[in-house]
């Protein structure tokens, strides 16, 4: 076996624009998923009942159904319906964040609804309103909560990215794949490939995990 | 009862704070109070003991409406518990509660703690807020813990910390529902130093606790619960010296009390 | 536009027959990557500590590559080191494999931790054996602790299963992505792979949540 890497040397610039729009790709639905995730759980949690039903439909249908499902659709049924395309970049943007901000709001339920009742109740003595009881006591520990969980969504987050490789966005994901078909070395191509998400995915969980350990009295009650 | 008790007890000629007029609490077909009728004069110090579960707790979170009472009435300085939530919120402002389980908010330092009331909820200017928190952490004996999270203090410490929070809204009236029964043996004292100390500055107190020295020594008045009724009332000396019924007595000496 | 919903009840056979893979492929995964699971974590408690870094080594790096890659990778990188033409649904299944055994493995790991020594020391003082401890005092509570991960890693690998439709493997993703280009029937057929997914995956999602609520720890 010979294994020839001059087409990642010769390419790397164009891979790196790949990395580039991976990272972009990652950091836009990260922010916009964990906004829209908030309000969802939120929603969820103290919303009216009239709203907590369809978004629990909501969430459960998003944790249903692949990823790839929901991109596809939006890519290119959605303009078939609405007559809006969307560019690639954009379409995996919006089908990601509809996709993660389920899974943000999920985890956000789950650190609200473990905070003991005695917190409420001791906010509720001292006379907060409902309002101020979730801004200043519930939230902020729920967030401490959910870190180790949001840690494994952001790695989920990222590699989910290389699947908007299917609707032509030119990320790492599809950028090795253009070089690996034009110069046939696909397995030099795609290990370096894992070997650039791998480094950037183990050092963001970590990072994750070692910041939990320091904040995680903040949120133990 | 009432009108011979009246002239025993502290400031008994004047009107009482907070008043309880044959209270009733039902959990579905539990009923946990079943018409408790009470007073709490100013600057009285006012010890509930009784079996677990007879139903102690429970006045204590209607006293603040955190439970709605089902029948009677709980007056607050002369006014029974509004309806809604808005004004509940304000009599609840007027009352600190203090917990068994301290329930000091995990995310802020001592000193945030006890700060978090005059500043989110009466809006008190933010460094104000601070320097009278460091002043009552100050009273609590933690001058120096301000900087500390609740995870960093013993168990007394933060019952400390929780009982300055309460101060901190200048209440009427303090709560206190067990506060040292989660406490370990070495640091119950100091807890019940600080309750001591505040009961002679004149402070109106209503509190459930196990520590029946405390209750003697410190308490203005006794009231004696059993299965959700106040059995029997009386000033310390004649409830733990001279106590009337069979159930108290029992009470007591399954506690060891002795006199 | 017209839509003609004809053409998802003129492919059932074709869609069905997706779906029986998309069925056998999560199976046969958990089937694997159960014991996989199990190896791995034995590897990383070995007290060689060759066999314990390449246990680590394997946990880290599946979990932290993507699985398209993975699969694209697996569908190069295999026939060249061994040597035997793997179809494309072995080669997925390999893929898979590699990355729910990595995941499996933190799962018995965390879940085996989980249990206080104490627990062990106290079946021991009782007079039972190291290996009756385990097995009647720390496994079943290790289990208890194991399922609802593993019910929730269940989920996500039924649907991660659609990635493998890159190589061709003819699941239920790629059998609709097919018919699409065949009939150029583009919003009925997305909408009809969207709908079965959906229809598959919503009562296991109900599931995970019960097991979630019947066996989850609250701490
Ligand atoms: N929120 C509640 N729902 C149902 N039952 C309750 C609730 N709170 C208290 N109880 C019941 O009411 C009874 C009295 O409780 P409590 O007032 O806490 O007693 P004490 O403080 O004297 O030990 C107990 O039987 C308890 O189980
Ligand atoms: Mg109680």
């Amino acid at each position: 076996m010979d294994f020839d890497f001059s087409p990642i040397v010769d390419n790397w610039g164009f891979l790196a624009q790949g990395l580039l729009i991976t990272i972009e790709l990652s950091v836009a639905t990260i922010v916009a998923a964990t906004l829209v995730g908030i309000a969802l759980g939120l929603g969820r949690v103290y919303g009216p009942g009239w709203l907590r039903v369809p978004l629990t439909f909501y969430v459960d249908s998003m944790r249903a159904i692949p990823v790839l499902v929901v991109l596809v659709w939006t890519f290119f049924a959605f303009p078939l319906v609405t007559g809006i395309t969307l560019p690639p970049f954009w379409a995996a943007l919006a089908a990601l964040t509809l996709h993660i901000s389920a899974f943000v709001s999920e985890i956000l339920r789950a650190g609200l609804n473990s905070i003991r009742p005695g917190q409420v109740r001791a906010a509720r003595a001292l006379g907060m309103s409902g309002a101020q009881i979730v801004r200043k006591i519930l939230f902020p520990q729920a967030v401490v909560r959910m870190l180790p969980a949001y840690g494994s969504l952001l790695s989920v987050t990222i590699k989910d990215t290389a699947i908007a490789s299917v609707i032509a966005v030119p990320d790492l994901m599809r950028q090795s794949e253009t070089i690996a078909a034009q110069n046939y070395a696909p397995i030099e191509v795609f290990t370096t490939a894992m070997l650039a998400y791998f480094l950037i995915l183990f050092p963001v969980t970590r990072a994750v995990e070692a910041f939990y350990r320091r904040v995680a009295h903040l949120g133990r009650s | 009862m009432e009108s011979t008790a009246a002239g025993l007890r502290k400031n008994g000629d004047q009107p009482p704070v907070v008043q309880y007029d044959g209270v009733v609490k039902r959990f579905g077909s539990l009923t946990v109070l079943n018409g408790v009728s009470a007073r709490v004069n100013k600057g009285e110090v006012v010890c509930l003991i009784g079996p677990s579960g007879s139903g102690k707790s429970t006045l204590l979170r209607c006293t603040n409406a955190l439970e709605i009472a089902d029948g009677g009435r709980v007056v607050f300085e002369g006014q029974p518990l509004p309806k809604t939530e808005g004004e509940l919120r304000h009599v609840r402002q007027r009352m600190g509660m203090v917990f068994q389980n301290f329930e000091l908010f995990p995310h802020m330092t001592a000193l945030e703690n006890v700060a978090v009331g005059p500043i989110t909820i009466l809006g008190a200017n933010p460094a104000e807020a601070r320097a009278k928190a460091q002043m009552l952490l100050e009273k609590v004996g933690l001058g120096a813990k301000g900087g500390n999270h609740p995870s960093a203090l013993s168990g007394g410490q933060q019952q400390r910390v929780a009982i300055a929070r309460a101060l901190a809204m200048d209440p009427d009236v303090m709560l206190f529902d067990e506060p040292t029964s989660a406490l370990d043996p070495e640091t119950i004292g100091e807890v019940l130093n600080v309750m001591k100390r505040l009961a002679e500055e004149g402070m109106t107190m209503v509190v459930v606790t196990h520590e029946m020295s405390f209750a003697r020594r410190v308490a203005n008045w006794i009231l004696v619960f059993d299965e959700g009724r106040v059995i029997e009332e009386g000033p310390p000396a004649q409830i733990f010296d001279a106590p009337t019924h069979a159930r108290t007595q029992s009470f007591l000496s399954h506690l060891g009390w002795n006199g | 536009m017209t839509l003609d919903w004809n053409v998802v009840w003129q492919y059932r056979g074709d869609l069905a027959q997706g779906v029986l893979l998309t069925i056998a492929l999560t199976v046969a995964t958990m089937a694997i990557a159960v014991p996989g699971g199990i190896a791995v974590m034995l590897m990383r408690q070995s007290h060689v500590r060759a066999v314990s870094f390449a246990g680590t080594v394997f946990v880290e790096f599946f979990r932290n590559v993507p699985l398209i890659l993975l699969v694209y990778w697996a569908f190069y990188v295999l026939p060249i080191l061994t040597d035997i033409q793997f179809s494309a649904f072995a080669t997925g299944l390999v893929a898979m494999c590699l990355n729910v055994s990595a995941y499996n493995a933190e799962t018995f790991r965390a879940g085996v931790n989980s249990i206080r020594k104490g627990q062990l020391e106290a079946a021991m003082a009782m007079g039972m054996s190291r290996s009756q401890a385990m097995r009647k005092v720390v496994l079943p509570q290790a289990v208890r602790r194991i399922l609802p991960v593993l019910a929730s890693t269940w989920v996500s690998l039924f649907k991660d299963t659609s990635l493998v439709s890159v190589i061709a493997v003819g699941e239920l993703a790629h059998t609709a992505l097919q018919i699409r280009s065949q009939t150029f029937r583009v919003l009925e057929m997305l909408t009809a792979m969207a709908a079965i997914y959906w229809l598959l995956g919503y009562p296991q999602a109900k599931i995970v949540d019960w097991i979630h609520r019947k066996y989850g720890v609250t701490e």
